[in-house]
């Protein structure tokens, strides 16, 4: 008997599904990486006439270029270290110490989370540029040229950086700590073990993995930093790849090709960042458990509670408060000078961002990008996450690899490669550009948030809906929308703050008439306009936060 | 009509779960598929439901053909007629009970007026009438498995299928339950497919049993007979507690089977046929008797009382009869350590081919 493969009427739906999702995936995310590649051999740049080369990877080895890699690998190092020791430090006195402020703790991490970091960098060039407000107090106290402090440096780099990062690291290690197995701990107290030797010897173990992992993505973040380094580091003479890349594009004597092969080069590291974390992740992390409510027993800080407590409060001083009252104060005035007192209070920079039809452009312009390219950002996500999690149909692994793959390609390299690659195309120079810059980019966080979620959906809850004649589309759309919906707010969400605030890409991308905030910001920034830029500034740090106030209140349990 | 499977195949990867099954369940027949975690029993009714796709055979659904491996049919599940419980119940958590119930008619486009008068219908039979505007999540898990049966009953289907409907329900909520499908099942007289691990659901609720192990059937008949009557000790194991004697087989008498044991007593069973050579007894723990001890007859073996546990209504022992060990209930009093004679019936004991399971 010869055996057919059986047919099935609901396969062709998916394989139509797949195939197209697995089409537009690819181009979005091939597209412009093979285009940096075929640049990086280039001589002339994206549209100009042009032959093949080898010099660019050539060059690549000058003695300018790897001072720039070792500055970068040693800026992310530091950054990374020490963001991961804070963020951690920050988890362990919330979630396993008798720390008084836990709840305002973790409000003011998550504050800082959503404070975006072309902003805070902005805010402590006012701080702490060699005009600026601390060193102005400092003078005050000392007398000139005594002490001084200087942001344009690679010290000033980490400490924005730091001050940026820590609370990801914070949010990264938190998760495996709560969900970690309180009864390993309980155990090591019922054997004798005091407080400290739990912490020695069971809690740090355990949390090995989860503080490696954090360590590895604050590292890639820290590399991928292009405006922080951008405000403080060009000023200051100390260059990232992130920022060289940028200058290699945007400044004559410009060489895309060359800025391809740094592209690619800094990809490779925070690629193979990305792999080793990743690796790390696939190994069990930590003895978890679910659905246990047991009070984890608290360790008592002591005398030590006020040293904690003191540190709590400067980061939150630093990374928040300080850098937000000086933006609000240098947008109040007429012309920057350190002392209040001193100051010519205005409100002519909100009116002149109100009269500028340059700023209302690029405002509707954010909203466009943002608030509709979320829509698409996070419909192409829902449809990978839901074929790579559950339809699992041939060529799903291979999916799953290409929509991870931005996570390991800084903002600025996607940018270049979307510059390279939609030269060519008729939407070059449209906010298409962005969206679909943006779209690709941010692609990991979509599929990510839905994918969780997908895979914690019980399959029977769709396979009931099919027992009782529901075809796939119909359970779809009745069954598995509906109950992703948590997952939906919050990933719609998540991508409309990162569209909202993303500068490196859109650095390299934006034209006169696709402007948007986060650039004229730093337009304003640039051209010495700190009032105006402030203004802005002010306004989308109110409109983030006021969004992250809705997503954290949006109804996100069922 | 109801339910026709033919030489059923299924293989995930290299490994075959459901290895050639064939079985017909008449209209208005509940069969159980019986077995250990495994078995391929769920598979089965997961292939009759459309969910999984078989490598070969051949599968009717009221005299429908749903799938067929020789002609590349397969039916998807949501054009079979059937209704379905999940084990997990899948009760939909965003819709309230009445749309939950009202979901396969939803998706039939049947009109309003329709869908409100079965559905109400449905929620009555499962006791659940004036739970229709309560929110799936305020459910009990007991009121979750009726609104489960509710939604897999509202539209009529040809066959239902169960995947242990109550697997998740405490003791007593169980038996109770128990007693209602029965009586819903044959109210609706439809065939149905009941897969289950539990051999009280299954010799209470079937007119037939089908026990399952590594992807066959072993044996499939009714409750009374697969329970009195097993023709493997993996089947007396799973439908019941069991005592597995390991005997020699002697020769077929008038009135049973001879045999003697390893310590060369004498025992005579009087159900089964095997041939003279080694094999074993079955005997339910409950069909055994403890006697004062005295010397060794015919199905009357001496033996020591290793352990007893009080469990209410009876004791449980362990007793050890030579190389043995058997379980006994009795109602009667006796020491730990003291010898006995286990005593039973040759009406009880069941020849069997091959060796045992050990008492655990």
């Amino acid at each position: 008997m010869t055996t057919l493969p059986a047919r099935r009427s609901g396969e062709t739906t998916i394989r139509v599904v797949f195939v197209l999702t697995f089409l537009v995936t690819a181009f979005l995310i091939v597209t412009p990486l093979a285009s940096l590649l075929y640049g990086s051999f280039q001589t002339g740049g994206p549209g100009a006439p042009s032959t093949f080369t080898l010099k660019n990877w050539g060059d690549l080895a000058s003695r300018a270029l790897v001072h720039t890699l070792f500055m970068t690998c040693f800026i992310s190092v530091v950054t990374s270290v020490f963001s991961t020791a804070g963020g951690a430090a920050m988890a362990w006195l919330v979630y396993r110490s008798d720390f008084r402020y836990k709840r305002s703790l973790v409000a003011a991490v998550g504050l800082s989370f959503f404070f975006p970091g072309f902003i805070l960098g902005m805010a402590w060039v006012i701080l702490g540029s060699p005009g600026g407000v601390f060193n102005d107090i400092l003078e005050h106290l000392f007398g000139p040229d005594v002490i001084r402090f200087d942001i344009y440096s690679a010290t000033g780099i980490i400490w924005i950086q730091v001050l940026h990062i820590l609370p990801f690291a914070f949010f990264t290690i938190r998760g495996p700590l709560i969900s970690m197995d309180s009864s390993l701990e309980e155990a090591a107290y019922a054997s004798g073990a005091t407080p400290w030797q739990v912490v020695c010897r069971v809690t740090v173990p355990l949390m090995i993995f989860p503080v490696m992992s954090s360590l590895l993505l604050c590292f890639v973040l820290s590399v991928e930093q292009f405006a922080i380094p951008a405000m403080v580091g060009i000023p200051g003479h100390v260059h990232t790849l992130a920022t060289e890349l940028y200058l290699l594009t945007s400044f004559s004597p410009t060489n895309t090709g060359l800025a391809a092969a740094v592209g690619l080069s800094m990809s490779a590291v925070t690629g193979l960042s990305i792999f080793a974390q990743r690796r790390i992740v696939h190994r069990r992390m930590a003895p978890t458990v679910t659905g246990r409510g047991y009070r984890v027993r608290e360790l008592s800080l002591g005398r030590w509670r006020w040293v904690a407590t003191a540190a709590c409060v400067f980061y939150v001083l630093m990374s928040f408060i300080i850098p937000a009252l000086s933006l609000i104060y240098t947008s109040a005035i007429k012309f920057f000078v350190a002392n209040p007192f001193e100051a010519a209070w205005t409100f002519r920079n909100y009116v002149q961002l109100w009269d500028n039809p340059g700023t209302l452009r690029a405002f509707w312009n954010t909203v466009l990008v943002a608030g509709g390219g979320a829509v698409l950002g996070l419909t192409l996500g829902v449809l990978v996450a839901y074929s790579t999690h559950r339809l699992k149909p041939r060529g799903h692994r291979a999916l799953d690899i290409l929509a991870c793959l931005p996570f390991g390609i800084p903002g600025i390299v996607i940018g270049l490669g979307f510059l390279w690659s939609y030269v060519y195309l008729p939407i070059y120079g449209t906010l298409w550009v962005l969206v679909f810059c943006y779209v690709a980019r941010f692609l990991p966080y979509a599929t990510e948030t839905v994918g969780a979620q997908v895979v914690q959906l019980d399959r029977a809850l769709e396979e009931a809906a099919w027992a009782s004649g529901a075809n796939r589309i119909a359970s779809f759309r009745r069954i598995v929308l509906p109950l992703l919906r948590p997952a939906l707010q919050s990933g719609y969400f998540l991508l409309f703050i990162a569209y909202f605030r993303e500068i490196a890409a859109a650095a390299l991308l934006y034209t006169a008439s696709t402007q948007v905030l986060s650039i004229s910001i730093w337009a304003f920034f640039e051209n010495a306009n700190w009032g105006v830029a402030s203004a802005l500034s002010v306004i989308t740090t109110i409109i983030t936060v006021a969004l992250m106030g809705a997503v954290m209140r949006a109804p996100l349990k069922l | 009509m109801g339910i026709s499977v033919r030489n059923l195949v299924k293989r995930f990867g290299d490994k075959t779960i459901i290895d050639g099954i064939s079985l017909d369940i008449a209209d208005g027949e509940l069969v159980s598929l019986l077995g250990p975690s495994g078995c391929g029993k769920t598979t089965t009714l997961r292939c009759i439901a459309g969910l999984e796709t078989p490598e070969e055979g051949r599968i009717e659904i009221d005299g429908e053909v749903v799938f067929d491996s020789a002609s590349g049919i397969m039916v998807e599940p949501y054009n079979r007629s059937i209704g379905m419980v999940f084990q997990s119940y899948a009760i939909w958590p965003h819709l309230t009970v009445f749309e939950n119930v009202a979901f396969p008619l939803r998706v039939r486009r049947r009109p309003n007026a329709e869908v409100e008068q079965k559905v109400v219908r449905a929620l009555e039979m499962v006791g659940l009438g004036a739970f229709r505007d309560r929110s799936s999540q305020q459910l009990s898990g007991g009121q979750q498995q009726r609104v489960a049966v509710a939604r897999a009953i509202v539209h009529a289907p040809a066959v239902l299928l169960f995947d242990e409907p109550l697997s998740n329900l405490d003791a007593k909520l169980r038996d109770r339950t128990r007693a209602e499908l029965r009586k819903l099942q044959r109210d609706l007289h439809v065939a149905t497919v009941y897969v289950t691990h539990d051999q009280a659901e299954a010799l209470s609720l079937s007119d037939r049993i089908l026990v399952m192990s590594e992807g066959r059937i072993l044996q499939q008949g009714t409750p009374e007979d697969i329970y009195h009557a097993p023709t493997d000790s993996f089947v007396a194991d799973v439908v019941g507690a069991a005592n597995f004697l390991a005997v020699e087989f002697r020769g077929q008498g008038l009135d049973g089977i001879r045999a003697v044991t390893r310590d060369g007593a004498p025992v005579r069973a009087s159900t089964g046929s095997v041939p003279p050579g080694p094999g074993t007894i079955m005997i339910r723990p409950d069909k055994l008797r403890l006697e004062p001890a005295g010397p060794s007859q015919e199905n009357r073996l001496p033996g020591t009382i290793r352990q007893r546990l009080f469990l209410g209504g009876h004791f449980e022992y362990l007793v050890e009869v030579g190389a043995d060990t058997v379980r006994v209930i009795s109602v009667v009093l006796m020491q730990e350590g003291a010898p006995v004679l286990v005593a039973f019936d040759a009406v009880d004991c069941v020849a069997l081919a091959g060796a045992g399971a050990a008492v655990s």
